[in-house]
């Protein structure tokens, strides 16, 4: 039963991935379009002449610097896929979870790509998440923001070690460190390899508050993940 | 052929929900746009339609969110059953009832997503979050709703001589 209702879901999701990649194009198009426009509303009707001029240099602007980032962007992602070649495989974003409930964003490659469920997710910022279902042409990825998402890592130059664990909102909560060890804010944090999951070294995020004065033996420790991801247009999934 | 222009209404929706999201942060002003045409298909078009409705509804925002295998389905089928039952005891006269009606299943989509992961999974975690999210997106999808019902009132209008 529980095979059978995988199929027709996997079934099911796989007619979405190429609707998906074709609806966020436009979408995508007209991001920049839409934002620009939303600040040109009201002028007079005076200056309509100049406001077309306006508009079309603003709207030309507004794409050359989008390019521009875009080409920053992409030359990152180059640099760092050629640091390990035929290594990683990269993404776009096409979409986010349906549910507000959950931190997941979906991306255009999937088994047909060779993507496989629980490879690492990651930008060159640093950890994104790691994939947790695959269709046929696209995969959704769990990001570490996720109530679900646990990462073990290390505090990056010192001896310490704690869970990374989603809490759904944009900070994610460091635990299982002991309020005697050696960790401040301003402390920056790696993977550390021994959750079998993600590779040792990644970059994950940067400590923003350490509470040693609640109860326990445990600090309360508040982290901020590098990576945004409600702002991740491409991704690296990392091969194992 | 209303069921299923409903239906696919209702698929492209959640679609372009899925779609637009990246580039519009929705986060707390999220409408839950699949539940409100069940509701229509079962009030208004009878109980047989509105369970293929459901059906597919529920597939559909379960290919589209990283929800565990079979749980929106269950909750889109759930909330199906009880629209059936309240279908002759709550009257739908206009956009405003169906907009409570709407806001009151995603309330009940929270909950009993709540219950399915306590009683199947055994873990509670994650529903502070849950609850974060019930009421805002309660009172998004209610006033999406009033026009999603505008829409299809429309659509009616236009297209009187379609049965179902």
């Amino acid at each position: 039963m529980a095979r059978f209702y995988s199929t027709l879901k996997s079934g099911v999701s796989s007619i979405f991935g190429p609707v998906l990649n074709v609806a966020s194009k436009p979408v995508s198009a007209l991001g920049g379009v839409f934002d620009s426009y939303v600040n040109l509303v009201g002028v007079k009707k005076e200056n309509e002449k100049l406001y077309e001029k306006y508009e079309k240099l603003y709207v030309q602007n507004q794409k050359l610097v989008e390019t521009e980032r875009e080409n920053e962007r992409l030359r990152k992602l180059l640099g760092f896929i050629q640091k390990k070649p035929n290594t990683m495989i990269a993404a776009g974003v096409i979409g986010e979870d349906l549910k507000n409930w959950f931190r997941c964003i979906i991306i255009d490659k999937g088994r047909k790509q060779n993507v496989r469920e629980k490879m690492p997710v990651v930008t060159p910022k640093g950890i994104v998440g790691q994939v947790v279902e695959v269709d046929l042409w696209h995969a959704k990825v769990m990001v570490l923001n996720d109530t679900n998402s646990s990462i073990d890592v290390n505090v990056e130059g010192k001896n310490t070690r704690g869970l990374l664990e989603g809490t759904g909102q944009n900070t994610v909560k460091l635990k299982y460190v002991i309020k005697n060890d050696d960790i401040e804010i301003g402390d920056k944090l790696v993977t550390s390899g021994k959750d079998g999951i993600y590779p040792k070294g990644i970059p994950a995020g940067i400590v923003i508050t350490a509470n040693k004065n609640k109860a326990g033996i445990f600090a309360d420790i508040d982290v901020m993940p590098y990576n945004n991801f409600r702002q991740l247009d491409e991704v690296l999934l990392i091969k194992k | 052929m209303k069921t299923f222009v409903y239906i696919i209404i209702g698929i492209l929706l959640l679609v372009l929900e899925t779609v637009i999201s990246p580039y519009i942060s929705l986060d707390v002003l999220r409408p839950e746009l699949g539940m409100p045409i069940v509701l229509y298909i079962t009030f208004f078009l009878g109980p047989r339609s509105g369970l293929v409705a459901a059906i597919v509804i529920g597939l559909v925002e379960e290919s589209l969110s990283g929800a565990p295998n079979g749980s929106l389905l269950f909750v889109s089928v759930f909330i199906y059953l009880i629209a059936v039952a309240m279908r002759r005891k709550f009257f739908v006269e206009s956009k405003y009832s169906f907009a409570y009606l709407s806001s009151a299943s995603v309330l009940m989509q929270s909950f009993l997503f709540l219950a399915l992961s306590f009683f199947a999974r055994g873990e509670t975690r994650g529903a502070l979050n849950i609850l974060f999210y019930t009421v805002p997106n309660a009172i998004v999808t209610g006033f999406v709703s009033i026009l999603l019902f505008s829409f299809i009132e429309y659509l009616n209008d236009s297209f009187p001589e379609r049965n179902q």
